[in-house]
């Protein structure tokens, strides 16, 4: 084991895309991730920088574990997970809601229904959104994909899941019910991590910081050149 | 049903030769720590009365603990931890002894929870507690105690972060926050969820200074400096006299030449209801998880009718091992020193055995053949499991080398 190296774990797809611009645009050398490969882990033995490519909900677990130093990864997976790490940074992209939805109809008598039965692929956050917060009884339904597909056949009474645009539910003919939480990408980081290597991860973290206020600062100006 | 015969249950794991080895080696170093700084080792049972650990506040949450009936239909649980039965033990067969009380252990504990990766359901731990000493100087010698302890297991390069929980306690009073929003608050200062935080600031309306203290909490280590800093942001007596507290730990570990590993993380706010002062993780390479973990707890003891302030720390034997394994340091294999055989007859045998008693009372390890192998035979056993040395007695009663 290489100790002096920084691992860093990313979501596969367009959040580690969305990532890695940022840490470039924080003048961190990402080139060793940008290689078009299929290997899942990515070196850069000048910067000891090594990418891991993972499934983004294992990403925290990665993390947890100390297998990664650091990660990239969404809120939604973070809540569903709940592993104990250090979020310390809200990267702002991958913007989108928990929610609970299902047919208009429903609009303001949720609670009305005993029992509800909810779709969903997170059944973490559903339960505690429903059991802890609500004080409701549910019946948990996992599913792994198209979860607005469950109301429409009378599998679940509602689904709990992301919404970005609302477009795939209007189209269903689903609305938006009740927001559970606002989503975005977040950096996470070991907590034995954090503290060993220091003096490579705070300086890391503080590069993306004033990335991420450059980032802010501008586009307050464009809505105020508005 | 017998498809379970060949495994082992979830969480609980074989130790096989070369592991237990250093397993026993580490235990020992650790245990002659203790012993050295006049820490008394206690043993208590594998089996504790449930109401031990569910006394008043619940010492310990119940989903964790592992669970049976006696006879009489009284709850038993596992040992969970080395605390709470020393808590018990000093405030009952140890009532007449006069603190402090120095008291330590070695022992397997059993909680249930996730297993998976390290996280295992019976794991060792090797803490001390130092029972009726209220100063700076009993949580700094439980600090030094430990640091040596890591050392003697074979540990070089690790990291000691040390909080105070009153600091936050001051302040969760000094702004008069409810119990949820001190509970959110403590979560999120603990997790650095540094946006989250800046959010609730603005919630519960804290300006200036406040609001400086808060947001710094998390992100702030280092040494005296990071005293200096609070100290001029916070005025409540309950948190400037956590950071005198904590300024007092950091000069007798100075004195003790003992700062450089040490660093000083006021984010650190776990178990605020268990915890009272002080509180203590170790860190090093090649694991996730801390190594080390204690703090004081002054109203542990008090839970079984003696009012004892204390403070004391654990160390994860099982993690230490991996770490040590992952920093390029795998136990030594286990082997003898010597095979030894004989040939045929009674004189061979007992020349054998007497060369044998005289070389383990010098401290070698010596297996003796009970196969009746030949000289040839005994090299190639020997080969097969690393013993370096083969000797062979004969008749004439000479032991020689084969």
């Amino acid at each position: 084991m290489d100790r002096s190296y920084l691992t860093l774990a990313l979501s596969k797809g367009r959040l580690a895309d969305q990532a890695l611009e940022l840490l470039e645009a924080a003048g961190i050398d990402c080139r060793a991730a940008r290689v078009e490969s299929r290997r899942l882990i990515l070196e850069d033995p000048d910067a000891k920088l090594r990418f891991i490519m993972a499934k983004p909900a294992d990403v925290p677990t990665y993390v947890e574990y100390g297998a990664a130093d650091l990660g990239v990864v969404g809120k939604d997976t973070l809540l569903e997970e709940g592993r104990q790490l250090y979020e310390v940074l809200n990267l702002g992209f991958g913007a989108c809601r928990l929610c609970v939805c299902g047919p208009e109809a429903l609009q303001g008598r949720l609670d009305r229904i005993p029992n509800k039965r909810v779709a969903t692929k997170y059944p973490r956050v559903a339960r505690d959104f429903f059991e802890l917060k609500k004080r409701e009884s549910v019946e948990i339904i996992r599913l792994n994909g198209s979860v607005e597909l469950a109301p429409l056949v009378g599998l679940a009474e509602v689904i709990v899941d992301i919404v970005e645009s609302g477009r795939t539910l209007k189209e269903n003919g689903l609305a938006v019910l009740e927001t559970i939480a606002p989503v975005s990408a977040r950096m996470v980081v070991n907590r034995v991590s954090m503290k060993m290597k220091a003096d490579r991860i705070a300086p890391l973290l503080a590069a993306v910081r004033a990335e991420l206020e450059v980032r802010r600062s501008r586009t307050e100006e464009r809505r105020h050149d508005r | 049903m017998s498809q379970w015969r060949f495994h082992t249950p979830d969480g609980v794991a074989d130790i096989l030769p070369d592991d237990c080895a250093r397993m026993r080696e580490i235990e020992s170093s650790i245990r002659q720590v203790f012993r050295r700084r006049g820490f008394a080792e206690i043993r208590t049972p594998g089996l504790e009365y449930y109401d031990v650990y569910a006394t008043g506040r619940g010492l310990a949450p119940q989903e964790d603990l592992f669970k049976f009936f006696d006879a009489q239909g009284r709850i038993l649980a596992l040992r969970y931890d080395g605390t709470v039965p020393a808590a018990r033990l000093a405030a009952t067969l140890l009532r007449d002894e006069a603190p402090p009380l120095r008291l330590s252990y070695v022992e397997p504990m059993f909680r249930y929870g996730e297993p998976g990766g390290i996280r295992q359901r019976e794991f060792t731990q090797a803490g001390v507690e130092l029972m009726g000493a209220a100063s700076p100087e009993a949580d700094a010698e439980v600090l030094c105690t430990a640091m040596e302890a890591l050392r003697a297991a074979g540990l070089q390069d690790f990291q000691v972060s040390v909080g105070q929980v009153a600091f936050f306690k001051g302040l969760r009073e000094a702004w008069g926050l409810s119990a949820e929003e001190a509970d959110l608050l403590s979560r999120l200062i603990d997790s650095k969820e540094m946006v989250a935080l800046e959010e609730m600031a603005d919630r519960i309306g804290l300006r200036g200074d406040d609001r400086e203290a808060l947001l710094q909490m998390p992100s702030l280590y280092g040494s005296y400096e990071v005293l200096d800093r609070m100290e001029a942001l916070v005025g409540n007596p309950v948190s400037r006299d956590a950071l005198a507290n904590l300024r007092g730990i950091l000069e007798i570990l100075e004195d003790a030449g003992q700062l450089s590993a040490v660093s000083v993380d006021l984010g650190m706010l776990r178990s605020l209801d268990y915890y009272t002062g002080m509180i203590v993780k170790g860190f090093t390479y090649g694991i996730g998880y801390p190594i080390l973990s204690g703090g004081r707890y002054d109203n542990v003891v008090s839970e079984f009718g003696r009012t004892l302030s204390s403070t004391g720390f654990s160390i994860g034997v099982d993690r230490l091992m991996s770490a040590l394994r992952r920093q390029g340091s795998p136990p030594a294999p286990f082997r003898p020193d010597v095979l030894l055989g004989a040939g045929p007859g009674r004189a061979a045998r007992r020349a054998a055995l007497l060369w044998a008693d005289a070389a383990r009372a010098q401290g070698r390890t010596v297996a003796r053949d009970v196969g009746g192998l030949s000289p040839d035979g005994l090299r190639a056993e020997a080969e097969a499991r690393g013993i370096p040395e083969v000797r062979y007695a004969t008749a004439d009663g000479r032991v020689e080398e084969a």
